[in-house]
């Protein structure tokens, strides 16, 4: 039974890793993709286009934040 | 139990010595930080991480050896011997496993006093040695699909914003991994000095760490970091690849995330596994080539023989202790040994000239 309880907290360890690293420098990156897109467009005089990057950016960096947040009190939990 | 309490801490120093140094180095080699700020910001998080978990410490504690065979004794041979093989990695600039070498010494030292018997061998294979096969893997794996992800991205995008956004991602995800580290590492500590005093029955069989053995062993451990480990440093980050920043973040970032997962369920891993894992996952994901594998190598090499080489330290260890009786006498003949062949190591290594710093 340790054993078979031991194998479901590995797995749950490894899914848990694959979501947060991958899904967080993929959020991470989106963020800094906006904010690296939203100076071009402003530069080349697109207000319009460059906020819409700039919100998608910030919404970005708050799901990071809360998504490393959320990951810690998770892990504190038990 | 003074001496064994003592040599559980001073493992805890060469712990954070020899492997908290990995925690910066990525952030050093890619320039997300100075040096001596990001061994700071590193030696306080592996503080404070020591406080939020005692997970790992139970299994330590409570699931690789069986406690009613143990003294203080067989405890202090198995941190000899972790101790010794951490030196002896550190001497030669490989990062090893502080956590492999801990449990090494102490099965090695069991084994000797008390047989094969005295190993809990679903605890030690099911929480030790499967997750410590798995967790480098993983690593690499999560490294290698984030950066993936961030380069397709960010891919075309000018150099110099991705560049500085993912450098102050380095600084949150240096810190999660220095805070992961502190959690997962300082709790074997905890769990051997439980351990110890379950042995000599100051504490009933299922006790939990009392605070003062917490807050001894983050102590220590933060000490241990913000001293040492150059040598280690210059090996991680910048000889197994050349790294650029978002591959700094996505390696920090997959180790991070797989210690804490693996903290949650008390898996005692090694960060020196893990990051080093992480690294070559996030080089290989830009260019397999990119990795110096050689040097890899050397490191898997170094991983494979720590359990091993620090079972055969700590069994040599619990044999010369015993010599001299099941007294004090042993330990502390044993120590002040230990204490001038580390000294003479030192002198050794002072008169060579200093450790190479991280380029």
């Amino acid at each position: 039974m340790a054993t078979i309880v031991e194998s479901k907290e590995l797995v749950e360890t490894v899914i848990a890793s694959l979501v947060a690293g991958v899904g967080i420098t993929a959020v991470f990156s989106v963020a800094i993709w906006g904010g690296a897109r939203f100076a071009d467009l402003s530069r080349d005089g697109r207000p319009l286009a460059a906020g819409a990057v700039a919100a998608l950016g910030a919404l970005a960096l708050a799901t990071t934040v809360v998504a490393v947040v959320f990951g810690i009190v998770v892990m504190t939990s038990k | 139990m003074v001496i064994v309490v003592g040599t559980a801490l001073a493992f805890d120093f060469t712990n954070g010595f020899h492997d908290t140094a990995n925690v910066v180095a990525t952030s050093i080699s890619t320039g997300a930080a100075r040096p001596q700020v990001a061994i700071g910001i590193a030696s306080l998080l592996n503080f404070v991480g020591a406080f939020i978990s005692i997970s790992v410490a139970a299994t330590v504690a409570k699931d690789v050896v069986d406690a009613s065979v143990i003294t203080p004794t067989i405890v202090f041979a198995g941190l000899v011997g972790a101790i010794a093989w951490n030196l002896i990695t550190w001497w030669f600039g490989l990062p090893s496993s502080s956590s492999h070498a801990l449990i090494g010494g102490v099965v090695g030292s069991a084994v000797a006093a008390a047989g094969l018997d005295a190993v809990l061998a679903e605890g030690l294979v099911g929480k030790v040695l499967i997750p410590a096969v798995i967790a480098p893997l993983l690593a690499f794996l999560v490294a290698g699909l984030g950066i993936g992800f961030a380069y397709w991205i960010v891919g075309r995008q000018r150099p110099g914003p991705v560049t500085r956004g993912f450098r102050y991602g380095q600084v949150v995800s240096g810190g999660l991994l220095a805070l992961a580290h502190g959690t997962n590492d300082a709790q074997k500590t905890m769990g051997v000095i439980t351990l110890a005093l379950i042995a000599n029955g100051t504490l009933s069989a299922n006790a939990d760490p009392p605070v003062w053995v917490i807050v001894s062993a983050a102590t220590a451990i933060a000490l241990g970091t913000y001293i040492g480990g150059w040598r280690i440093i210059r090996t991680t980050g910048s000889r197994i690849i050349k790294m650029d920043a978002a591959q700094g973040f996505s390696a920090q970032g997959a180790g991070a995330a797989v210690i804490l997962a693996s903290t949650h369920f008390g898996f005692p891993l090694s960060t020196t596994h893990v990051i080093n894992g992480g690294v070559m996952g996030a080089g290989a994901g830009k260019r397999v080539s990119a990795v110096r594998w050689g040097v890899a190598g050397n490191i898997v090499a170094a991983w494979l023989l720590t359990l091993p080489a620090a079972a055969a330290i700590g069994a040599a260890v619990y044999g010369v202790t015993r010599i001299f009786g099941t007294g004090a006498l042993g330990p502390v003949l044993v120590t002040l040994m230990a204490l001038g062949l580390i000294a003479a190591a030192f002198a050794r290594r002072s008169q060579q000239g200093a450790p190479v710093p991280a380029g």
